[in-house]
């Protein structure tokens, strides 16, 4: 065995063999889990509609999140693009759509509905994003995001969301995130006037 | 297998060989990770177990491993243990996933690992090598804890998320920023520089490496 390290096939051999072990038992792990991880990111994407849309999900089940998803929340497909309806019974009062951009560090997914007159943001949450924890990574804690419940959107096109203290400020940014809180209000703005005219646009 | 000496692993990796403060290994997510307690212990949970079983398997084929391709084989295996602990987080605590986010992926970088594999689990039977990575990891862990317990108590008023200063306490944000941790780790490797009395290095050489 010795001798036979020092020739070119015996590392190269060894290399192979570790390699292809490793690489079977993570794709076997990767397998097995695969269900339970998209499982995981659908309930993920259902709780955060389910959020912006204002319904109440009292439990961490997923079971229970189905349900309430399910009678709340209609898919459709408009254009091409999804799009996420909620109803009270048979009557329609909101709509959400997916918003995205570069956030300070990389980029950030969310949803964000608004009213069916389009007069009210109703909420908005995130998907993913990769600021830093504790600081722009508070986007997704409840004192930043419930901010944006009920707000109005009367303000001037594509200018709806305002820091304060700014002249006609109506949410609060978050301390030592300046770059995450300006990066968000712009992929809101962008995002939601976007969405707007493009349905005003359809009817 | 003998208790004194796994006694001794044990002394050396959490206290006086301890790998951050001693060694000064894994300062990256050190400083990175510290600005909240929970995020500092599922990250310490995590450099356990890659550190332990990245050891156990350096050591279990540590007679086959040609000597000049050890270190390809160890970012390998290393890397393998990585993914297993994010793939189980993905699926099994969703929510520590995210919080945590980039950085368990980072573990791979952790010079902690790397530093150990090559030191003992290259020249020492498996269950030794096993334990020096608990071992190791527990002093990492132990130091990101207290580390983060003053940063999260001074900067949010918080520990483990429950608030302990009250709504009158001011936070201090320099303690969340990267610099409150660079003031922090100088502290505490200034602290244990008095505590521990430098003759001690003789024992402790055992392992040591600088990386």
């Amino acid at each position: 065995m010795a001798k036979g390290k020092k020739s070119i096939v015996y590392p190269v051999t060894f290399m192979l063999i570790v390699t292809v072990v490793f690489t079977l038992s993570l794709s076997l792990l990767n397998e097995f889990t695969i269900d339970r991880i998209n499982y995981n990111r659908d309930l993920k994407i259902r709780r955060t509609l389910l959020y912006v849309f204002d319904v109440e999900v009292e439990a961490y089940s997923g079971e229970s999140t189905d349900a309430i998803y399910k009678r709340y929340i209609e898919e459709r497909i408009v254009d091409g693009k999804k799009l996420y309806i909620a109803k009270d019974g048979d009557e329609a009062y909101g709509y959400a759509f997916p918003i995205e951009g570069n956030g300070l560090w990389g980029s950030i997914h969310g949803f964000a509905a608004v009213s069916t007159d389009y007069s009210t943001l109703l909420g908005i949450d995130f998907i993913s994003h990769n600021e830093t924890p504790g600081l722009g990574g508070r986007i997704s804690e409840p004192i930043f995001k419930d901010q944006f419940k009920q707000l109005s959107l009367s303000g001037s096109e594509g200018d709806y969301i305002i820091f304060r203290p700014a002249i006609g400020g109506n949410v609060d940014t978050i301390t030592g995130a300046t770059g995450t809180a300006k990066a968000v209000r712009e992929i809101l703005n962008e995002d939601i006037h976007a969405f707007i005219s493009h349905m005003k646009g359809d009817r | 297998m003998s208790n004194t000496k796994s006694k001794e692993i044990f002394t050396l990796g959490v206290w006086k060989d301890n790998p951050v403060y001693r060694q000064i290994l894994g300062i990256c997510s050190a400083l990175a990770v510290t600005n909240l307690m929970l995020n500092s212990l599922v990250m310490g949970l995590g450099l356990i177990f890659v550190t332990a079983f990245s050891e156990l398997t350096v050591s279990l084929i540590r007679r086959f491993t040609p000597k000049h391709i050890r270190m390809m084989v160890q970012t390998l295996i290393i890397s393998a243990y990585v993914i297993i602990v994010d793939i189980l987080l993905k699926a099994y605590y969703p929510s520590m996933s995210e919080a945590l986010g980039p950085y368990v992926g980072l573990i791979i970088t952790n010079c902690i690992i790397m530093g150990r594999c090559e030191a003992f689990a290259q020249n020492n039977p498996p269950i030794y090598s096993f334990l020096d990575g608990i071992a190791s990891g527990t002093g990492y862990t132990i130091v990101l804890l207290i580390i983060s317990f003053f940063r999260e108590l001074l900067g949010f008023g918080t520990v483990f998320g429950i608030n302990i200063l009250g709504d009158s306490w001011v936070n201090w944000s320099l303690m969340i920023m990267p610099p409150g941790a660079f003031f922090m780790l100088a502290l505490l490797i200034w602290a244990t520089k008095s505590l521990l009395p430098e003759k001690d290095d003789e024992t402790s050489k055992g392992g040591a490496v600088n990386a």
